[in-house]
Parts: structure tokens; C-alpha cells; sequence
């Protein structure tokens, strides 16, 4: 045990974390170069498009340290992304330290203080990292500064690097092991391991992630999961090197897999402690939360005959994505679909996309919505997560939706601009500080319903990239909220209905039928787009008739090429929903929320 | 009109691609290379072509309406080298007495005595590239000729004994007003051409005005004054006596380019050159489009196809529909029945009714076409019925 260190990179989104820990597998030479692909633990397509880690990854270096004894370093990966905060903080749990990388030239964000804080409310050892320091624009000598004086963390053990050339990753695996605490615990105790991921294998059932605190597990074990008494036998332990490698057992303080013939993922929580069912332990480990979703959408084929392949999809996908709920679903103007829980917009948009990647579907996602308490007269309570079933609001006595405690960390000079934003979002109780000079961090309480779409885009786009962002759910607050439909043609479409407060109703509406009409092409006849509350009209737009679509010339060159054209406006159609008489392209129903640019 | 239209099984016309132009306008997605001498082996390897198609029974048994010599710029070779070919193909082919013989030409290519020289070698019909006669518009595209000389090509055109001519004019041009275009149709109607071809500026997407379309560094008009400037060009061209026989052509009566009316009723024709298209009652053969490569295969004794399409009944059906609602007068049921021994009305059942429902389609017992409306909309219909 002495010879392991269990730690996790912490870092703000682009600060390099994926390409350090590429860095450290081709040292280590745990992965050949053939095998090396850029962002090797990244393995999504979806994330590696995008830069960003979802699930976590978790890879086991042999490294022979300069005082000649073989260390094993076990590399577990973060998502990085606000969306998957439990999930980072059950992977810290994990580990018993942090490297904290910080971009040399853009200094500490809001993320990487969020990181740090969950770090050491998991008492980690932090090595702080200064990366990229191969960039022009890298200051080095001020962000240890600010390291060391705002974070008040130690300037000796500051390490530099550039992850990218590879200058000083030598010298940062020397501090790993020097630096770091090997794990704690007892192998003699019963059994105690920590889930921090799973994933499915369709060949092998789930497989789980888990570092073991105390006690060993080994195959034929009969393992039973703390919360849910749930029990299975192991068929196979094992380390994570580049493929996974059996082994006999694995003891306290070591990070493996585990595989016990699991066929639904949901079993094994994030979060959850496994012990043994004959010799259990006498308490769980601590922290453990089952999964909470907090924005919900109805995911609709665009065809209705897709509806089964939508079904089917939807199952192999939760086998793979444990924090995504669905339950049938079905909508006047869209036929029958799923309506989903998310852990946020970040979570919603990857399930969209790989539902249309991996199963080709096509498909129609409503405005997203959060999860609103609706006290009705009789004094009961009910939650409405979908405006479809917005109770009559003359049985309403009052509305609560939930609230975040937003922070926002930005160079001085976007100050008004984010309180703008904010105070736009119906935000209240801001604060601010200035945790290092020129920097802010700005507190502001936010109803989530307000960011769950752009907001985030909106700050990065108002700041030029400076601005970082995270958030906590807080409480449940009233609020003065009215349904707004959207009428095209006279027709409510019930999947664009949205809850929105009353002050802001008339100019949603008006966006909200901007939006529309920029989405909703021409038809052969005008389109009245209309946003309403109850019986009255807020808002009113017009798509103009279609005047013209004719191809100029066709003749007998190019008879195949235009009889293909045709083909291919027809198919076109079919990826846009009718609506009463009007075909709606897929785009619109996500982006009447969008705000405008200003 | 209806009497130049010949019976479809019988008669076929021949299409002839010189894929060469002195240098490409920004907005064409045709196979042409620019150049400022055509290669001199081109025409040969058209003739080793011919000869393969003339070998056909197929070829054997037809008459041939109308010949068409197209590009690119035919006009880049000498007149004796044109003549020539129109003379080797006669020898080759059953060519009609009375058959349309159609030329194509760039203003910036033509002379007096090259015009003289092509009439009198069997020539009867020319059809000019104007496409506008403000020059601040033909230099934003590329033309290389301007208004002074298009009006001077006809003229010599004329003088040449072409009693038979059309202007080509392009609309939605980028920054195009519809005074400049009013301008360009009272220019065209003073010089009396029998036929003129109307087209709507399209951006394709690999052509050099596509892509700066595409990237926002060029504007063109919108679809409204679109349909205005279509609407101004209907207006005075019927107003002086013109038909509106398709989509983009006008003429004056029993002047309808016979060699396309021919195309609209996806009828059989011969295809000669690079890229060239041949349709033999509906097996459709597409030539390589590389004028290099056509002329190598047929030195080689090859045949220089590089695709070909033979499309079902039901699918040849429907593409002889969306083909002949292009012309106004649109198809013939029964000729339709003839062919295919499938009627609109029960091969599309309902869509049929909603299109007539709409204002777009008309149908009697004797014809189905396009509505005034639906032709400017015609996409709309033929989306439905392809």
C-alpha cells in the first residue's frame, strides 16, 4: 500500500488535463504509441469533439520513482463540466490527492476553485501545477503568486510544466510520489469500497470503478451494494492499465474494476459503498446521493413510425447512463416519446447527440424545463417538471421554483456586463469579492430555470471567454410564473410551451416568436406565430407566404441531378414536424429559449 | 406550338458538349475548362464517339430533329472546324430536312464573317450568352464580354442570316435593382430575339459565387424581389407577344427550342463529349467529364461512359411528370398512359387532390400542368410528385 498514490487532476475546461494525463501514460510506457491516440481518456466521440470528460476514466501508471522502488500511480479522471459535480466529487473521494492545474496565462477560474474546494473537503494533498508554460502570454512567476497568496497553498511544492512539449512532467511525477499520501486502511476489516464510475460493456454487464478503503475483494466474493441490498458475484477484479487487467484481488487503498455479471447499470450508484453480503461492513461510507436530475425534456421521434427505435435506443442508452431518466411521454403535436431527466443541459445535449450518432434517429427535443412545486387550493402539493401538465391556474395558490447559488469568476472589467445578465435572469442576493487583484468573483441566487439554456454561452460570449461559471442548487422559492403557449397558425403546440415569470412574459413571448419565424422556413401560405398567456396574446409575428421556388434551367444534362435535388428537398421534409398544416423544422423547438445576442 | 412536338417514341435529337470557354464566370457549375485555344483533337474524339453511337441499331432506326452544339463556348473553335462536324455527323446520322440546328456562343467569341460562314454551313439557330445588358453587373460575374458587344453579336447574327435566335438573361444578380433589370428586358425586346431564356441567378454551392454566397461576402436579392423581377420579365415579355412555354423559356409562337422541348418530355436523345448525357428510351449514359479522359478512352477504341441510370418503370414514370410540368402546357394524359400504362390520378392518388386543393396543379381529361401560381412554385409540386 505504500507504493500506491490515488489522485485526480483538477482543472477549468481547456487548462490541459487531458493532454497531462496523455503525457503521463506515454511516459509511464503503460500504452504503446500505436495504442496512443491524442486525449486517450477521453474515449467518447462526443468528448473528444468536444474537449471535455463525461464519464470518468481511470488509468493505472507503474512508475519506477528516482529512489528506485516501482510506485503504481492510479490517474483517476474527472468530467469537467458543472453538470457532473457529485460525480467529480465521488471521484476525489477516491483518490488521496490533486494535482491542481492551473493554464499559466489565464490564472485560476471559477471551476478550479470549486474543484479545490471539493478537493479539500475530501482532504486531499494538492500539488499545485502551473501548465502551459511554453505560451507566449504565460505568466508563471503571477500565478503562483496568486496561488500561493490566494489559495494559500505552498509555493514550494508549486510544480511547472507544459504538458503539451512535456517540460517538467518528469519532475511532476517525482512530486506525485513524493508529495502525495499513500491510501490508508485496513485490509483485515470487512469489506468497504467506493463506486465512482460505472460503465457498460455489452459483452461483460456492467463494470464497475471503485477504490477499496478497507478489506479485499476477489472473484466468486458474493458483493451486495449498501443502499439497495442488492447482491451479485464477482466474476472479476482488476486494475485499469490501457486494457483492463485481472487480478487476484484487490485490497484496501487499491483503485479498480469490478465485474459481477451486473445487467443494469442503475444498480450500481455513483457514490454508493460495496461490501461483502456475508461479512458486511457495519456503515457506508460517507456521501453517498443517489443520482438527482434537474432539467427535463420530452425527446420525440420526428417520425412517428420511429417511435419503437426510439424506445429501444433509449434502454441501451441508460444502460450506459445511469444519471438519465425516462418515462413514456406523448404530445398532441408530436405524437408519443419519452419525457427525460437530466443532470443539466450539458447531460441533455450528449444524450441528444448520441441518440442521433449511435442510433441515426432523428429527433425533436422540447424547450427544456426544471422541476416546479405547484401548491394547488386543496393545500396538496404537486411537481410539474413538463408545462403540457400545468395544472388550471385557477386551482393554483402558488408556485415554487428551485434555486441556485450561481459563482462567477471574471476580469474586472466584465463586472457589469455579468451583473447585467443576472439581474436580466431575475437574479438576486449578488455578492462579490475580489479574491485576487483585477479578478471578481461574483455571487448571484438564480432561479435554475433561467440558466438551464444559454446562459452559460451567454457569459462566455459577454465576456469573451473570461468567464467561468458554477453553480449549487439552493431551495425552492415562490415566484409570480405563468404558462406561455405558442400558437402557429392558430394551433397551440403544446411542445413549446414554457413557464415563464410575469414581468418577463410579453418580451419571452416576442423572442420566443422572433425565434420562430427565423426557424420556421416559408410556406406556400402566411403563418401567424403568436405567443399567449391563458386567452391573450402577448406576442405576434408572420412567416410571409413562399413566392418563389422554381430550379432556373433543367435540361438533358442535368435531368439525374435535378430529379436528385427534388429527392432531397423531399427528404428534407420528412425531418420537420407537421403541425396543423405547417411543417416545423427540428431546430425550432430548442431555440424559442435562446435569447437574443445584444 | 404543339405542332413542332413530335411523337416521343420516334424521333431524337443530338446533343453535342464543347466543354472550352475563354475563362469561367464566377457563377457556373457546367463542365467547361477555361482556355485560350481549344485542344485541336477534340473534335476527332466527337467523331469517334458518333461513329460508336451510329453504330447502334438504336441510332439506325431514329430520325434526328434537332442537333444542338452547346458548352462551354462552341464558338472558341473555327467555323470550318464546326461546319465540319455538322457535316461528318449528317453523314453519320438520319438528320430531319427540316431539322433545328441550334449553336451556342459567348458575345466575346463572335465575328461577322465567323456568323456568315456558320449559317452557311447549315446552322439555323443561335443562342447568344448575354445574361445582361448592364455591364457594372456582367463584370461582378465574371463575363468577359459587355453591353456594346452583345447588342453588336446580334446584329451580326442577324446580318448572318439567323432568323432564328435566342438571348440567355440572368436575374438576381448581386445588388440588381429592378430598374436595371426593366432596362435589361427593354433592351432585349428592342432586338427581337424569337426566343429568350430567363433564368434565376442560382448560387451553386462549389462554384466560386456559391461559396462567397455562402460565406456571407456576397449578397443577392431575396426571394421576393426574386419573384418580382420574374414577375416584371412575365409581364412585358407577354405583353410583347411572347408565350411563356417553360420555367425559364419564352418565344414568340412556333418558335420553342425544339432540342429541349424534346428534353421536357424526357425523350431520347444522342449525347456527345465530355460530360455529355445520352438517353436511349430511358437508358441514360453519362460521358466522362474530364475532356482529356473522353478523348484518351476513344483513341483506345473505348466507349466513354463513366455512369449510367436506367430507372424503373414508375421512376421513369415520375421523372417524365416533374419534366413536362416544367412546360406550361404540361403532359398529355394520354400519351403519358401510352408509355407507361400508369395514369397521374392513380399512380399519386390523394397527393394529386391536395395539390389541385392548393391552386398549384390543374388537371382536365385531357392535360395535367402546373397552375400560373404553381409554376412559380413548381419545386413545390415537384418535390411532392418525384
Amino acid at each position: 500500500m505504500k507504493n500506491i498514490r490515488n489522485f485526480s487532476i483538477i482543472a477549468h475546461i481547456d487548462h490541459g488535463k487531458s493532454t497531462l494525463a496523455d503525457r503521463f501514460i506515454q511516459l509511464c510506457g503503460s500504452v504503446s504509441d500505436r495504442e496512443f491516440k491524442d486525449q486517450l481518456l477521453d474515449n467518447m466521440d462526443i468528448e473528444r469533439e468536444r474537449g471535455i470528460t463525461i464519464k470518468s476514466q481511470t488509468i493505472c501508471l507503474p512508475y519506477q520513482a528516482a529512489d528506485g522502488r516501482e510506485y503504481v500511480l492510479n490517474l483517476v479522471d474527472t468530467p469537467g463540466h458543472v453538470d457532473f459535480s457529485y460525480e467529480v466529487s465521488r471521484a476525489l473521494a477516491a483518490c488521496e490527492g490533486a494535482l491542481l492545474l492551473v493554464d499559466a496565462a489565464q490564472g485560476i477560474e471559477a471551476q478550479t476553485l470549486a474543484n479545490l474546494y471539493l478537493a479539500m473537503e475530501n482532504d486531499l494533498e494538492v500539488i499545485p501545477v502551473i501548465n502551459k508554460i511554453d505560451l507566449p502570454a504565460a505568466e508563471p512567476e503571477k500565478v503562483a503568486l496568486e496561488i500561493e497568496e490566494d489559495l494559500g497553498l505552498e509555493a514550494e511544492r508549486i510544480q511547472l510544466c507544459s504538458a503539451k512539449t512535456g517540460k517538467g512532467v518528469p519532475e511532476l511525477l517525482e512530486a506525485i510520489v513524493k508529495f502525495l499520501p499513500p491510501p490508508e486502511g485496513d485490509p483485515d476489516q470487512p469489506l468497504q469500497a467506493m463506486i465512482f464510475d460505472a460503465q457498460y460493456d455489452s459483452f461483460r454487464g456492467t463494470i464497475i470503478s471503485c477504490k477499496v478503503a478497507n478489506g479485499q475483494v476477489k472473484a466468486g466474493d458474493q458483493i451486495t451494494f449498501y443502499s439497495n441490498g442488492i447482491s451479485h458475484k464477482v466474476e472479476e477484479v482488476g486494475h485499469f492499465r490501457f486494457k483492463k487487467e485481472p487480478a487476484k484481488a484487490l485490497a484496501a487503498g487499491e483503485v479498480g474494476y469490478i465485474i459481477a455479471g451486473i445487467k443494469n447499470i442503475a444498480d450500481a450508484q455513483v457514490g454508493d459503498t460495496i461490501t461483502l453480503k456475508d461479512n458486511p461492513c457495519a456503515k457506508p461510507l460517507p456521501g453517498y446521493q443517489p443520482a438527482k436530475q434537474v432539467v427535463f425534456s420530452s425527446i420525440y421521434p420526428v417520425s412517428t413510425e420511429d417511435y419503437e427505435d426510439l424506445a429501444r435506443a433509449m434502454e441501451k442508452l441508460t444502460l450506459n447512463d445511469a444519471s438519465l431518466t425516462f418515462q413514456k411521454d406523448s404530445s398532441s403535436a408530436l405524437g408519443f416519446g419519452f419525457r427525460c431527466g437530466f443532470l443539466g443541459l450539458l447531460h441533455l445535449e450528449v444524450v441528444q447527440e448520441r441518440l442521433e450518432r449511435e442510433f441515426g434517429l432523428s429527433l425533436i427535443l422540447t424547450v427544456p424545463s426544471v422541476n416546479y412545486h405547484v401548491y394547488l387550493n386543496d393545500s396538496t402539493m404537486v411537481e410539474v417538471d413538463n408545462p403540457a401538465y400545468y395544472p388550471d391556474p385557477g386551482s393554483i395558490q402558488r408556485v415554487e421554483e428551485p434555486y441556485i447559488k450561481a459563482t462567477i469568476m471574471i476580469p474586472e472589467r466584465y463586472m457589469g456586463a455579468v451583473m447585467n445578465l443576472c439581474m436580466e435572469r431575475r437574479g438576486v442576493n449578488s455578492n462579490h469579492h475580489y479574491p485576487m487583484p483585477g479578478r471578481i468573483e461574483y455571487t448571484c441566487e438564480l432561479p435554475l430555470s433561467e440558466v438551464i439554456y444559454d446562459f452559460y454561452d451567454r457569459l462566455k460570449s459577454l465576456t469573451q471567454g473570461y468567464g467561468s461559471f458554477d453553480y449549487e442548487i439552493l431551495d425552492y422559492r415562490a415566484g409570480d410564473l405563468v404558462k406561455m403557449d405558442l400558437l402557429v397558425n392558430g394551433e397551440r403546440v403544446d411542445a413549446l410551451s414554457q413557464l415563464v415569470h410575469r414581468d418577463n412574459a410579453r418580451a419571452r413571448g416576442l423572442s420566443a416568436c422572433e425565434k420562430l419565424k427565423d426557424e420556421i422556413p416559408r410556406h406556400m401560405f402566411k403563418i401567424a406565430i403568436q405567443a399567449g398567456i391563458g386567452g391573450n396574446i402577448v406576442a405576434r409575428t408572420t412567416v410571409s407566404a413562399m413566392r418563389k421556388d422554381v430550379l432556373a434551367k433543367c435540361y438533358g444534362g442535368d435531368i439525374t441531378r435535378k430529379r436528385k435535388l427534388l429527392e432531397k428537398q423531399k427528404a428534407g421534409k420528412k425531418k420537420m414536424k407537421t403541425v396543423g398544416n405547417v411543417e416545423i423544422p427540428q431546430s425550432a423547438f430548442l431555440a424559442v429559449l435562446k435569447s437574443d445576442e445584444k | 406550338m404543339e405542332q413542332n412536338i413530335g411523337p416521343v417514341a420516334g424521333p431524337a435529337g443530338l446533343y453535342v458538349h464543347i466543354p472550352f470557354c475563354l475563362g469561367k464566370c464566377s457563377y457556373c457549375a457546367f463542365v467547361s475548362w477555361p482556355c485560350r485555344r481549344p485542344p485541336a483533337g477534340y473534335p476527332a474524339a466527337l467523331l469517334s464517339q458518333a461513329r460508336q453511337l451510329a453504330a447502334l441499331p438504336w441510332s439506325r432506326q431514329r430520325c434526328f430533329t434537332t442537333i444542338f452544339i452547346g458548352g462551354g463556348t462552341p464558338t472558341m473553335y473555327p467555323a470550318a472546324v464546326l461546319n465540319e462536324l455538322l457535316a461528318e455527323l449528317r453523314q453519320l446520322f438520319a438528320i430531319s430536312p427540316a431539322a433545328e440546328i441550334s449553336l451556342e456562343a459567348n458575345p466575346d467569341t463572335l465575328r461577322p464573317e465567323l456568323l456568315a460562314e456558320l449559317r452557311r454551313g447549315g446552322f439555323n439557330r443561335i443562342s447568344l450568352g448575354v445574361q445582361s445588358f448592364t455591364d457594372e453587373l456582367l463584370q461582378k460575374i465574371g463575363r468577359r464580354h459587355d453591353a456594346v458587344g452583345a447588342r453588336q453579336a446580334v446584329a451580326w447574327a442577324r446580318q448572318a442570316g439567323f432568323a432564328n435566335l435566342n438571348l440567355d438573361l440572368i436575374y438576381g444578380l448581386p445588388g440588381q435593382s429592378r430598374r436595371q433589370w426593366a432596362a435589361d428586358l427593354a433592351v432585349a425586346l428592342e432586338l427581337a430575339p424569337e426566343h429568350l431564356a430567363i433564368y434565376q441567378l442560382t448560387p451553386e454551392e462549389e462554384t466560386p459565387l456559391g461559396r462567397a454566397v455562402a460565406a456571407g461576402e456576397l449578397v443577392l436579392p431575396d426571394q421576393d424581389l426574386c419573384a418580382e423581377f420574374e414577375q416584371d420579365a412575365r409581364r412585358s415579355l407577354l405583353t410583347a407577344g411572347y408565350e411563356h412555354y417553360e420555367v425559364a423559356n419564352y418565344c414568340r409562337p412556333g418558335y420553342a427550342c425544339r432540342h429541349n422541348l424534346n428534353y421536357w418530355h424526357n425523350g431520347s436523345y444522342l449525347g456527345l463529349g465530355a460530360a455529355a448525357v445520352s438517353c436511349l428510351a430511358g437508358l441514360r449514359l453519362m460521358n466522362v467529364a474530364s475532356p482529356g479522359r473522353y478523348r484518351r478512352l476513344l483513341a483506345a477504341g473505348r466507349a466513354p461512359y463513366a455512369e449510367a441510370e436506367a430507372l424503373g418503370l414508375a421512376a421513369s414514370f415520375r421523372e417524365t411528370v416533374i419534366m413536362g410540368l416544367r412546360l406550361r402546357r404540361g403532359l398529355r394524359l394520354a400519351e403519358l398512359e401510352q408509355r407507361f400504362a400508369l395514369t397521374p390520378r392513380h399512380y399519386y392518388g390523394t397527393i394529386l387532390d391536395e395539390l389541385i386543393a392548393q391552386g398549384l396543379l390543374v388537371m382536365d381529361h385531357e392535360r395535367i400542368a402546373l397552375s400560373e401560381r404553381g409554376f412559380a412554385l413548381a419545386n413545390q409540386v415537384l418535390h411532392r410528385l418525384v
